[in-house]
């Protein structure tokens, strides 16, 4: 007896069941086929899925445990004030803030307006920007940084010259001034969802604007966790029964993108998980077949002594066999889906993102799941039937 | 087979001094309702099979051999009277200690073999130990009963691999794997030629040798022959004239 057969014995429900499953060929290839659809189906669209959001992230820009911090619909100023700032450091605590001063300009370009562009002044643009070309200046008092969009559209450079024409208030009064500025960097592309999105801006050092006017303040925190306590913090010291500020807090918008993928995603495995009810109809049709084609052969099996029980475990221990090798292949066909996917939406293949691989195992324990169950009925209709019945043929 | 030798002497009653039959009847009534008609497929019958024996039983189609062969079979249970196995009324067992004295008590040899085909001659004999979990033991016992059966060069070989006489002896072999008291052949020379079927009452011969009872249900007079006993069932009911009908 070679060591394979004595495996095989020690296993016997399994060995009838291997044995079965070959003699039908074509019927047990079509039902581990719709298994195997079944399982792509569910882990194919759940790691696409996650795939999808990745890469939606990716272009929504990381959108951490930020709070932003503006002028309340009470604030009469209708800004912050360097004391305003200096108060949001003092509760922010550990958490880095940057203070953000904005207005709007217009491009000149040969002497006319070539459209418009928004400033903003910043005391340290490498906490909000990463720099695609030049650099910024350890001490930064004057050039201009450019954003991508802009740079690409008026062809600027580092080294390049750019005039801007600003409204700006002088002693009381609103005048227009057209100031000529040197590119010291190009900024990277930023998110849609960045905080004070560089793409269509100027960075400009806050010297250039006028004193204790600011815009917003970003408190960046650990986690979320930590950026809604800043937030109720925040909200507390400058709001009594004024809103002198309001407090907008990332962490809700990524919880509620997050949520929203979440759910679209568990919709489309929904979908997908139908079509393993369909592979567990197949199944039970299988198994239905092959009870009634075996019929006096498990008539048979019960006049030698096996138990009902005995019976069901056999016929179940095909199912089985019949889901376990539809969910490995389907398995295996799944990773490759989702490696073509992976390429396409991440530009890697092998990039799983976390919770990509959850989905392709939950397909294929669903198929194994799907096949025991669709093997129940079949099996108990075997065993109920009375030795004498099925053996008289 | 091995261990079964004395297995007549074991049941000797030794107070009365008299055997302990395998398996009793009395007064066996077997109904059936199909159609919305009742049939009397056994009324009333006594039978008794002591170790050792070899019984055919005879009648023409329809007598009620099959149903009589199912009693004893544990494969169905009596309207009324009474079935003893080893002295315990069968009527006291549920189906699953029933399935295990089946298993326990009784081989099987079916009118068309009733092999599975997709398991080898080796593999068909061990079927009825295959659950046991003692494939090596199972194993040998197999192949021993292969050889003795003269297919010793056929153990691996599958059913579609081999004569009709062939099958028939696996069919014994796999009968006999659980070391049984009681064989019970359903036409077991049925479908073979007379030097087979030959073969095969030698079995018989051999098995009931060793304390083994051999009950089986024939149309064919040679069986009847070689038989210690013919009962003829006409009718259901058991004829005790002399002359077996056998058509």
């Amino acid at each position: 007896m070679n060591p394979l057969d004595r495996l095989w014995g020690s296993f016997p429900a399994f060995l009838m069941a291997r044995r079965n499953v070959a003699r039908a060929k074509t019927r047990s290839a079509l039902a581990v086929a719709v298994i195997l659809i079944g399982v792509v189906a569910i882990g194919a669209i759940g790691a696409g899925g996650v795939a999808f959001q990745a890469s939606q992230f990716e272009t929504l820009g990381s959108i951490g445990a930020d709070v932003q911090v503006f002028a309340g619909e009470d604030n009469e100023n209708g800004y912050l004030t360097a004391a305003d700032v200096g108060r949001i450091d003092r509760v922010s605590g550990q958490a880095e803030i940057v203070p953000l001063k904005q207005e709007s300009a217009d491009v000149v370009r040969g002497g006319s307006t070539a459209g418009s562009a928004t400033l903003y002044g910043v005391e340290e643009p490498s906490a909000l920007y990463e720099v695609r070309e030049g650099s910024i200046p350890a001490n930064w008092r004057k050039g201009v940084l450019v954003g991508s969009t802009l740079a690409d559209r008026y062809d600027l450079r580092p080294g390049s010259k750019v005039t801007l024409r600003r409204t700006v208030t002088e002693d009381g009064e609103t005048v227009r001034r057209t100031e000529e500025y040197r590119v010291t960097a190009v900024l990277a592309q930023g998110g849609q969802a960045d905080i004070a999105n560089p793409n269509e801006a100027f960075v400009l050092p806050p010297g250039e604007f006028d004193d204790d006017a600011f815009a917003q303040v970003i408190v960046r925190s650990e986690d979320a966790t930590a950026a809604n306590e800043t937030a109720m913090e925040i909200k507390r010291t400058f709001n009594g029964r004024r809103e002198l500020v309001s407090v907008f807090e990332r962490g809700d918008i990524a919880e509620q993108i997050d949520e929203a993928f979440r759910l679209i995603n568990l919709f489309l495995v929904g979908i997908g998980a139908i079509s393993l009810v369909v592979a567990g109809v197949s199944i039970a049709n299988v198994m239905l077949m092959s009870a009634i084609e075996r019929r006096e052969e498990i008539g048979v099996l019960r006049a030698v002594g096996y138990q009902k029980l005995d019976i069901v475990r056999i016929m179940l221990a095909e199912a089985t066999l019949l889901g376990v090798v539809g969910s490995l292949l389907g398995g295996a066909v799944t990773l490759g889906v989702v490696a073509v996917i992976n390429d396409a939406l991440l530009g890697d293949p092998f990039a799983f993102p976390a919770g990509s691989l959850q989905y392709v195992a939950a397909g294929m324990v669903f198929g194994v799941i799907a096949s025991l169950l669709a093997g129940i009925y079949p099996a108990w209709t075997a065993a109920r039937e009375r030795p004498v019945e099925a053996l008289r043929g | 087979m091995a261990g079964s030798e004395d297995m007549g002497a074991d049941d000797t009653d030794a107070d009365e001094g008299t055997t302990r039959p395998v398996i009793a009847g009395h007064d066996v009534v077997k109904e059936y309702v199909t159609g919305g008609e009742t049939v009397r497929a056994l009324r009333g019958i006594d039978f008794r099979v002591d170790p050792g024996e070899f019984v055919a039983i005879v009648g023409p189609s329809g007598s009620g051999k099959s149903t009589l062969l199912n009693m004893l079979g544990l494969l169905d249970v009596p309207t009324s009277g009474l079935v003893e196995l080893n002295g315990v009324d069968v009527e006291t067992f549920g189906d699953a200690e029933r399935t295990r004295k089946r298993k326990e008590t009784i081989g099987f040899v079916f009118q068309s073999f009733h092999l599975i085909p997709t398991l080898t001659a080796v593999e068909n004999v061990e079927v009825p130990r295959l659950l046991d979990r003692t494939p090596r033991k199972t194993r040998e016992t197999a192949t021993d009963l292969l050889e003795r059966m003269g297919l010793g060069d056929r153990v691996a070989h599958y059913p579609d691999e081999l004569s009709g006489g062939q099958k028939q002896r696996v069919a014994i072999a796999r009968a006999l794997v659980n070391e049984p008291r009681l064989l019970l052949a359903d036409e077991p020379t049925g479908n073979l030629d007379r030097d087979t079927g030959d073969q095969i009452l030698a079995e018989f011969d051999a098995i009931t040798d060793e304390g083994v009872a051999v009950v089986t249900v024939t149309h064919d007079d040679y069986v009847a022959q070689s038989a210690d006993r013919v009962v003829n069932l006409i009718d259901g009911t058991v004829r005790e004239d002399e002359e077996a009908v056998t058509g």
